[in-house]
């Protein structure tokens, strides 16, 4: 290792985010190089001035009193689901075509229900999926730039998924965002259709499932299709109709054009 | 799971994060005050959103929102500080002791250290991250997901913060002082 490889290290050395193997490479080029030592000593002298003469400011107690009162006051946790009516307005203001399309997800859902997965997944994706539309954290990352959301996304997991933006068929990406699935971060694309939000998570397929064409359900009035390919597992969860929806996902699990 | 059970548990995960929530929003409002409204604040976000908590680590998941209500309150009081820019002025113009009043010398001198006080005159940014790790010691991922950027991100923050502390006049003036009185 020489200077230039060592410099940019020695902070994450001197922080402890290096690996044995990097730690022990960086001590062995700072015994025989003067500036890295120096610079080394710096870091290290910083953090005991810090640990010293800087406060670390504790919770007054009545902070922790008062803490304890705000939460008895506090309604409690957001249920998990607002009446239908408010997800709905939009079937009430005459969508028919909704309506029908929505019937049409049911008998395809009902049909093909006996997905490899379990439909707690399902439950589960439509659950994040209204979480994030009733709250306020839809998009971690606004971006319709798929080389700004894939980036991002890749730097939070243990893998990188595909992105795609297709703008041009009215379907723009709008961002990504850090969801759970199944106890595991999950990768979210966030697309828009029209007034609708379509979440679409990823993760890796495992256990070498094959390439599936999608499959539909319907739940709680959102749709929800199921597809893997491109090497990855494909939810899409909104409230458009099932083709659109289907189309998306299908379009997403052929992979990159 | 009861209403009640789940406040219980709450209680569990998010009261032993309390001061490392305190002490974070006392330094990004730089108030006792106003940090304890803060952490009020959050401490009703986070139960509000508590489902969203899968477990893991609870420190990082209440620290984001706590991160998130000082900035919120940053945006209400002191807008001028979460302004885009990388800051350098800010810390580079800070007062040197030596130029100030009497009365605001002693101020300062009685409130906290210098270095302490140059960490305080750190845009937000870096101060933030800085806090993270060397008063939470935290690790880089967990700061990057506090703060919502990559770690290549925190990794650049923390070294222009360390480098500004290095060189704010704050400290030069109090090492220059020292080294006078030693001669």
């Amino acid at each position: 290792m020489n200077c230039h490889e060592a410099m940019p290290l020695l902070a994450a050395y001197s922080d402890g985010e290096l690996d044995p193997v990097q730690s022990a490479a960086i001590e062995k080029h700072v015994l025989g190089c003067a500036d890295c030592a120096v610079r080394r000593d710096e870091l290290a002298s910083l953090r005991s001035r810090i640990r010293s003469e800087v406060p670390y400011y504790k919770a007054p107690p009545a902070l922790h009193a008062r803490v304890k009162a705000a939460l008895a006051r506090a309604p409690d946790t957001l249920p998990p689901a607002r009446p239908a009516r408010d997800r709905w307005h939009w079937l009430t203001a005459g969508a028919l075509a909704g309506s029908a399309a929505t019937v049409f997800a049911w008998f395809v859902g009902s049909a093909i229900l006996d997905w490899q997965v379990g439909t707690d997944l399902v439950a589960e994706t439509v659950a994040n999926h209204a979480r994030a539309t009733l709250g306020n954290r839809l998009i971690d990352i606004a971006s319709s730039d798929r080389h700004t959301v894939k980036p991002w996304l890749s730097a939070r997991l243990d893998y990188s998924p595909p992105v795609q933006d297709f703008s041009a068929d009215g379907l723009p990406l709008a961002g990504g965002r850090l969801d759970y699935l199944d106890g595991h971060p999950v990768a979210t694309l966030v697309y828009r259709y029209r007034e609708h939000t379509i979440d679409v998570f990823v993760r890796p397929v495992t256990g070498g499932k094959p390439a599936s064409s999608p499959a539909t359900a319907t739940l709680r009035g959102f749709n929800v299709v199921h597809a893997t390919g491109a090497g990855m597992e494909w939810w899409g969860v909104s409230d458009v109709s099932a083709d659109v929806l289907q189309s998306l996902v299908a379009r997403l699990a052929r992979g990159p054009e | 799971m009861s209403a009640r059970a789940d406040r219980t548990r709450f209680e569990e995960v998010v009261l032993p994060q309390l001061h490392a929530a305190y002490n974070l929003a006392r330094w990004l409002t730089r108030n006792g005050h106003d940090a304890e409204d803060v952490v009020q604040e959050a401490c009703e976000r986070a139960l509000k959103y508590f489902d969203a908590f899968r477990g893991g680590d609870a420190k990082a998941w209440f620290l984001t929102i706590v991160r998130h209500a000082c900035y919120d309150w940053l945006k209400r009081n002191r807008p001028s500080e979460i302004a885009p820019g990388d800051g350098s002025e800010a810390i580079e113009n800070a007062a040197d002791p030596a130029m100030l009043n009497p009365e605001q010398a002693m101020l300062r001198d009685a409130s906290s250290s210098a270095l302490a006080e140059a960490i305080a005159e750190l845009p937000v940014g870096y101060r933030e991250v800085l806090i993270l790790r060397e008063l939470e010691e935290l690790p880089y991922k967990d700061i990057a997901r506090v703060v919502d950027i990559p770690i290549g991100t925190v990794m650049s923050r923390l070294a222009r913060a360390r480098a500004l502390l290095q060189r704010s006049p704050l400290l030069h003036a109090i090492r220059d002082r020292s080294a006078g009185a030693e001669r």
